[in-house]
């Protein structure tokens, strides 16, 4: 899952590389050996941390990160799990649901359970609201949350003066904007319809429930919900006018396509460095021209506002782990540490940790406001019943909702698509599966 | 220089060869033998048991009858896996048979000068290795790279997304596999056509033999067991598809299912499910249609009957 975020989590900026003497100090008297396998994304803090603890023998080995739901951590485990060694201790993946599949019986229940005794609730209380759900099987905790990747509102703000709109605070407000811009600036975009996770940009923020898994064992799956119809109408004739094309946000010809013509996106935190900043980005803009603004409230700008979000990485313990300590101890330092997630490439789940990691990201003043204000508000909206499930719900929405998209399809006629894709897979992975909660 | 210079010599008679001579021969073709003996039984037998004993037990080794075929037989991804790749095999087999023939025998009836370098210029793409040049066509087929967006955008296709639609993507993976695959076999089939005698094309053509007469009549009915060779090997990898929709779901980012070709959904039943019967039991799927179409064509064609 959290199909293309990882490759985008590779493109973001890296971060600064203060660190707190304080939290070295505690930690580096640990002594032990210790197997880590990281993407390369995050080797910085896998380095940093073998550097600060000296005493641990730290062997390092960089893979995909299970990079798109290639499987290559489950494809490693399940090959462990037959000749009977070889697990690494501790396991970064770039799948946002990577636990939940580990979860299934055939993988001989490899994550250690971390909220018995093996990391302190001190810590775990620190978490942003939600953060530790896609880590939640059944009551255990089974990772420990990365980075948050919920989805706001990226305004091009000059283009926004120039044209004399106003910043929506609402969808139905983005709606009309979309439309007049298709009318009066044909070419130019408010965002994209063609990406594998577009069903969690955009239904997950409706509060769609087609991939709500309310237990360990049933799905709410209703793609005729009010809730997932009203997200469809108010998409239609964005994709029928094109001004939210179905094109492929994170492909290199976006940039080439798109970077003078678009006006908004609705996306994750980590375009910032995926779509925006940076030289290694899509769209490479100059400073000021991109801000990030609060995500889209439904029908009045008093209303809640809920929101989606795509992919975010998770620290994985082994169960086979020779010392559970030693390796509940590490993953901690990298998981929640303010010098190993000041080098995190997407905000921070741990609260104290983000705060430190946005403040640095706006020392940059790239974005034409500060990010934190929007990124603070936006972490707690994230709508909890679009789930991390076992299956790749982003895959599925790509393979089957994509290509009738692509060939001038509604989107409202696409979310009976997913959601029966979704209890097709719900069902195959031995769920039930409910249309009614 | 030798003595007898200018003496008519006399004619050695051939000998048959000694007794040791024939145990050094005998020697010398069980070494040959023995040594793709051993890979195959490493490499091959040995594996397709293995995938049959686990397609026929559960984790840990029971015994699970025909549970794992039925049971992957009623997943929701099996029956599409299949359609796709019998459509793609009915695209690319004719594509393939029809135009390999075509263009060997034009190669093989052109100018004896240009042969060479013709040869040589079909053979040039399968020369790139098989993923290298699944990811040049990833620049061809995506209209905004393309060099050829102009031939796209007489389809109407201007993004990749409206490329690798569904119903595109037989078609899609057989030019890929044309390309990439095709030239080797116009070599082959144009060692075939050269090895038939000069005489019998000369005697056709005093018969009165057309150029066309003399490809269908003459040289194909010649060449029939290649072709059905051809056939075999050809069909044997188009099941087996797996490189082309893996790359091309990357770039689309998952728009190509990756479970498009039984093979990608038995290595995702293995590896990101961790279910090793069930993807056995693909494999074997697999093998069995494999085995009964080369048994089919074989008998057919009375493959391995010496004339």
């Amino acid at each position: 899952m959290a199909a293309a975020a990882g490759l985008a989590l590779c493109l973001g900026a890296v971060a600064g590389t203060g660190i707190s003497s304080a939290t070295t100090r505690a930690s580096s008297s640990s002594s032990g050996k210790l197997t880590i396998w990281t993407d390369s994304a995050r080797l910085p803090m896998v380095k940093l941390y073998a550097k600060d603890h000296p005493k641990v023998k730290v062997d390092i080995v960089t893979f995909d990160g299970g990079a798109n739901g290639d499987g290559s951590v489950e494809s490693k485990i399940a090959l462990f799990n037959r000749v009977g060694h070889g697990w690494p201790d501790i396991i970064f993946s770039e799948e946002a649901n990577d636990v939940q599949r580990l979860a299934a019986p055939q993988f001989d229940n490899f994550a250690s359970v971390l909220n018995k005794g093996l990391v302190s609730t001190s810590v775990l209380k620190n978490y942003a609201t939600g953060a530790l759900a896609p880590c939640m099987v059944g009551g255990k905790l089974e990772c420990l949350r990365n980075d948050m990747a919920f989805d706001v509102l990226w305004v091009n703000v000059p283009l926004m003066k120039k044209w004399g709109y106003s910043v929506p605070q609402t969808w139905q407000q983005w709606q009309a904007i979309g439309m007049g811009v298709a009318k009066n600036h044909p070419g130019y975009i408010v965002g994209t319809a063609g990406d594998s996770f577009d069903d969690s940009i955009y239904l997950q923020a409706a509060q769609c429930p087609v991939n709500d898994l309310i237990n360990s064992y049933t799905l709410l799956d209703d793609p005729s919900s009010p809730n997932c119809t009203r997200m469809g109408k108010l998409l239609d004739p964005l994709v029928a006018d094109k001004s939210l094309p179905v094109v492929y946000s994170l492909a290199s010809t976006f940039g080439k396509q798109y970077a003078s013509k678009t006006l908004m996106l609705i996306g994750p935190a980590w375009y910032s460095g995926a779509i925006f900043e940076g030289s290694g980005s899509e769209f490479n803009s100059p400073k000021g021209t991109w801000a990030a603004y609060p995500p889209l409230a439904w029908g009045s700008p008093s209303a809640k506002a809920w929101t989606g979000d795509v992919g975010g990485g998770l620290w994985i313990m082994s169960s086979h782990a020779a010392d559970p300590k030693l390796a509940a101890s590490a993953m901690t330092w990298l998981a929640t540490s303010t010098p190993s997630q000041n080098l995190s490439q997407g905000y921070p789940g741990y609260v104290p940790a983000a705060k430190s990691w946005v403040a640095q990201q706006d020392a940059g003043h790239f974005f034409a406001s500060p990010l934190a204000p929007t990124f603070s508000k936006a972490v707690g909206e994230v709508w909890p019943g679009f789930a991390e499930s076992p299956w790749d719900a982003y895959g599925l929405w790509a393979a089957n909702a994509l290509p009738n998209l692509a060939s001038g399809a509604s989107f409202s006629s696409q979310i009976g698509v997913i959601g029966t894709q979704l209890s097709n897979a719900a069902q195959s992975a031995g769920f039930q599966v409910v249309t009614k909660p | 220089m030798n003595v007898a210079d200018g003496l008519p010599v006399p004619v050695r008679t051939k000998r048959s060869p000694g007794r040791g001579q024939a145990a050094g021969r005998k020697r010398a073709g069980y070494l040959f033998v023995g040594l793709y003996v051993a890979l195959l039984l490493l490499f091959g037998v040995v594996p397709t048991g293995y995938a049959l004993y686990l397609s026929l037990t559960r984790p840990g080794g029971k015994w699970a009858g025909l549970a794992d075929f039925l049971n992957t037989g009623h997943d929701y991804r099996f029956l599409p896996a299949f359609e796709h790749i019998a459509v793609y095999l009915l695209v690319w087999l004719v594509v393939l048979v029809v135009l390999v023939l075509f263009l060997a025998l034009m190669l093989h009836g052109g100018v004896r000068r240009t042969v060479p370098f013709f040869r040589f210029l079909l053979y040039m793409p399968g020369a790139l290795a098989g993923s290298a040049s699944v990811l040049v066509w990833l620049f061809m087929l995506d209209p905004p790279l393309s060099p050829w967006r102009f031939v796209e955008s007489l389809f109407h296709l201007s993004s990749l997304p409206q490329v690798v639609l569904p119903d595109h993507l037989p078609f899609v993976f057989a030019v890929i596999a044309f390309w990439t695959g095709a030239g080797g076999w116009i070599v082959v089939m144009n060692g075939a056509l050269n090895n038939i005698s000069d005489e019998v094309i000369d005697s056709a053509r005093i018969d009165g033999a057309n150029a066309w007469q003399l490809a269908f009549s003459i040289k194909l009915p010649l060449i029939k067991k290649w072709v059905v060779y051809m056939v075999i090997l050809a069909f044997a990898t188009g099941t087996q598809l797996f490189v082309e929709p893996t790359l091309v779901s990357t770039a689309s980012f998952g728009e190509v299912s990756q479970f498009w070709s039984p093979n990608q959904l038995a290595y995702y039943m293995a590896f990101t499910e961790a279910n090793f019967n069930g993807a056995a039991a693909i494999s074997v799927d697999l093998l069995v249609v494999c085995l009964m179409v080369a048994a089919l064509l074989v008998f057919r064609s009375k493959f391995f009957e010496i004339e």
